[in-house]
């Protein structure tokens, strides 16, 4: 009932000039949390329904959203929130399970890797139970099935099967009939993750073709090569959609423009394993500033206040000396040093104070 | 004020910097669920009040209705909203509770609150015009400024402020003394003024009008309940502010003596100008740890329920730099603030003769 306060926009005044919040629906959150945690109105709560173990490393996390989810379509990725030592964190994940599940039963799957150093995987792989509530942002991401029949090759490394899971199941509830091969590099046989799903999928979908390849089982690694894109049957009559880290998809790149495989026939998504927190002088790298649009690069120790002045802007600001917070502002992604501690903040959404924050590397700022 | 060495300035810089550090790094979980208990303490005073006051026809109910929603408003301006933005809850990164957006539950605009509060009072802290707070450009309270006849009477306008405290906060970034004296031109201020009508409008909009409406045929005891609320909210912290800067041994400072200071020497002003008061678990509370006055203004961003956790960490190294720790019960400390607000509203000679502590 009152996500729906929301939605209209008498009561959504009305909220806002009894609340005092843009929000004025989770004005009684700290009480309707008590009776149950899916009515709260902040974010959209997903209750946690299992956990499946897919790898060693690797759990499926079988969520159902609050009502008032819009759904996504397959491989997009969703923004998740989760309190973890009182500190919300954010981060985005893709989806991992076909929006059909979803229509028939409300239910949508994460698979999640444990991170080296990553906070929240290894927080959610940990802690995380049963029961438990999580928030779920609106699905978003331009990882699309395509809109008309054609052969299609998928070439995914790791965890970034995860949204080509959610492609294959929805391609193969539509009878997709053109080619579709999927070549998955894993470490091992024993890190394969969906291999129940992917078999399965195999087995009923005669349009598939699995290729599944372990890179660390010989003495050479075993790594995307010329030959295995030449033994895809009309290769370059196939759109491409890759997913997987960094060196994979660098390779994979190079040898699809020798193919002569046109970009706009080739998609990628999201697929960045969050680098764990360094201790070393590496400070400074490329701003963006997301509301001016803004780009600039910064060099050693430049707070972003400064960094944001030099770029002609006008943040707000107080003291400038960490006290006042008047220059608060929102870090949409990257990493800051904060100058008094030497310490370096999480990799994801965050509020940052821009005299004291040094940019560590890449950085998104909302200004 | 106190003289040091920079040397010693710049210790006593790094003791309460190791203070602060502790705090940070074991800020966590059980920050979290204490201002997040508050909050939901917050919620359902208010509700609770607001649900009882139509029925205020019958007394005892109105008097419980009053009290909660007055309680509900007090914890709400002090405990949540001025300790949120103050930043001390930006590190749980919930938006809800974040310094910059939270919007609090009184007549003053949170984005005025933040400019004169937060940077002017805690940046420039008992700088005699530097710091609008000292006084509030309305009541004259140490002989750095010259005593006119106007003054003699300034025990009622603080008495006026106290009843409309509210309001005077939310005119506070007027600045009606140097509009006066034509230092700022109304056309200036129009920005300000256009943001105290929309909030101020707002707030009297939901107590004076929606509510009391809403329940048409008892109106008037729901317009007199919410009077009520805002009245306890306005005397009990407008009495706790008066507490933090103008006790006996508050002290003042001038602009020069400020200049180009150091940290240390911003820590030392901050120790200096401030003052606590002791009390219950509750008093603390209801004050939004502001009876913690001192630790405040070294710490602003520190959660506020940490104050009572360090308070003994930061006499010690008041002891150890010989600066005296400004302490004593709510009576002793309000006592002499109404004292200083008396007899610096007479003549330097009469003053001098009847308090000669205060000259």
């Amino acid at each position: 009932m009152l996500s729906r306060i929301e939605r209209s926009s008498a009561l959504q005044w009305l909220g806002k000039q009894l609340f005092n919040r843009e929000d004025p629906a989770a004005f009684f959150d700290p009480l309707l949390e008590r009776i149950n945690p899916m009515w709260v109105q902040q974010y959209t709560p997903a209750r946690v329904e299992r956990i499946v173990d897919e790898t060693a490393d690797t759990k499926t996390f079988v969520l159902k959203p609050a009502k008032r989810w819009a759904g996504f379509e397959a491989g997009q990725h969703v923004n998740i929130c989760v309190d973890i030592d009182g500190v919300r964190r954010n981060r985005t994940f893709s989806l991992s399970s076909a929006p059909a599940q979803w229509q028939d039963n409300g239910i949508v799957t994460l698979t999640i890797k444990r991170l080296p150093g990553g906070r929240v995987t290894n927080w959610m792989h940990d802690n995380l139970e049963a029961g438990d509530t999580l928030g779920l942002g609106e699905a978003f991401g331009e990882f699309l099935v395509p809109e008309i029949s054609e052969p299609l090759l998928y070439i995914a490394g790791g965890s970034g099967i995860t949204p080509v899971l959610s492609q294959l199941e929805t391609l193969a509830a539509a009878d997709y009939q053109a080619p579709v091969t999927l070549l998955y590099f894993v470490r091992t046989q024993a890190d394969i993750i969906g291999a129940e799903k992917l078999y399965s999928l195999r087995q009923n979908w005669p349009a598939l073709t699995l290729n599944v390849l372990a890179t660390n089982e010989s003495e050479q690694p075993r790594f995307l090569r010329e030959s295995d894109l030449e033994e895809v049957s009309e290769i370059t009559a196939r759109r491409c959609y890759l997913c997987g880290p960094k060196g994979l998809m660098d390779l994979a790149g190079d040898l699809l423009d020798r193919q002569g495989i046109a970009q706009d026939r080739r998609h990628s998504t999201f697929f960045a394993a969050a680098k764990a927190a360094l201790d070393t002088d590496s400070l400074g790298g490329a701003v963006h500033f997301s509301r001016s649009d803004l780009n600039v690069s910064s060099e050693g120790d430049a707070v972003l206040l400064d960094i944001a002045e030099a770029a002609k802007l006008s943040p707000r600001y107080g003291c400038r000396m960490g006290i006042c917070h008047q220059c608060s502002c929102k870090k949409t992604s990257g990493t800051v040093v904060n100058r008094l501690t030497g310490k370096s903040s999480g990799p994801g959404e965050e509020n940052i104070q821009l005299c004291i924050s040094v940019p560590q590397g890449p950085v998104t700022v909302e200004l | 004020m106190k003289q040091m060495t920079e040397a010693q300035l710049s210790v006593l810089e790094q003791d309460l910097n190791a203070i602060r550090d502790e705090v940070i790094a074991d800020l966590g979980e059980r920050d979290a669920n204490y201002i997040r208990r508050v909050v939901r303490l917050h919620r359902a005073l208010e509700v609770g009040g607001r649900v009882m006051m139509p029925f205020g026809f019958i007394p005892p109910v109105f008097v419980a209705a009053t009290v909660a929603l007055g309680i509900s408003k007090i914890i709400e301006n002090m405990e949540i909203g001025h300790n949120v933005m103050h930043g001390q809850y930006d590190w749980m990164n919930d938006p809800s509770l974040h310094s910059q957006s939270y919007e609090w539950d009184t007549a003053c605009d949170s984005d005025s609150w933040r400019l004169t509060h937060n940077y002017e009072h805690h940046t420039y802290t008992n700088i005699i015009g530097k710091d609008r707070d000292y006084g509030y450009a309305l009541l004259r309270l140490s002989d750095d400024e010259k005593w006119r006849p106007a003054h003699s009477l300034q025990f009622v306008n603080y008495v006026l402020l106290s009843v409309f405290f509210q309001w005077g906060v939310a005119l506070h970034e007027m600045e009606f003394e140097r509009v006066r004296r034509g230092e700022v031109t109304l056309r200036e201020k129009l920005p300000f003024l256009k943001g105290f009508l929309r909030k101020g409008g707002r707030q009297a909009f939901k107590d004076y009008a929606f509510f009391p409406l809403l329940t048409f045929p008892v109106a008037p005891i729901v317009l007199a309940g919410n009077l009520g609320a805002n009245l306890i909210r306005n005397l009990w912290s407008s009495t706790v502010i008066f507490c933090g800067h103008f006790t006996q041994d508050a002290e003042t400072f001038s602009e020069e003596e400020c200049e180009g200071e150091s940290k240390g020497h911003w820590y030392l002003r901050q120790l200096t100008g401030s003052s606590n008061f002791s009390g219950n678990k509750f008093v603390h509370l209801l004050s939004g740890h502001l009876s913690y006055q001192m630790e405040h203004h070294v710490f602003p961003d520190l959660p506020a329920h940490r104050y009572p956790e360090i308070s003994e960490k930061v006499q010690a190294v008041c002891k150890k730099h010989g600066i005296h720790y400004n302490t004593g019960s709510f009576a002793k400390q309000y006592g002499t603030v109404l004292k200083r607000i008396v007899s610096y509203s007479l003549p330097d000679r009469v003053r001098q003769r009847i308090a000669p502590q205060m000259a």
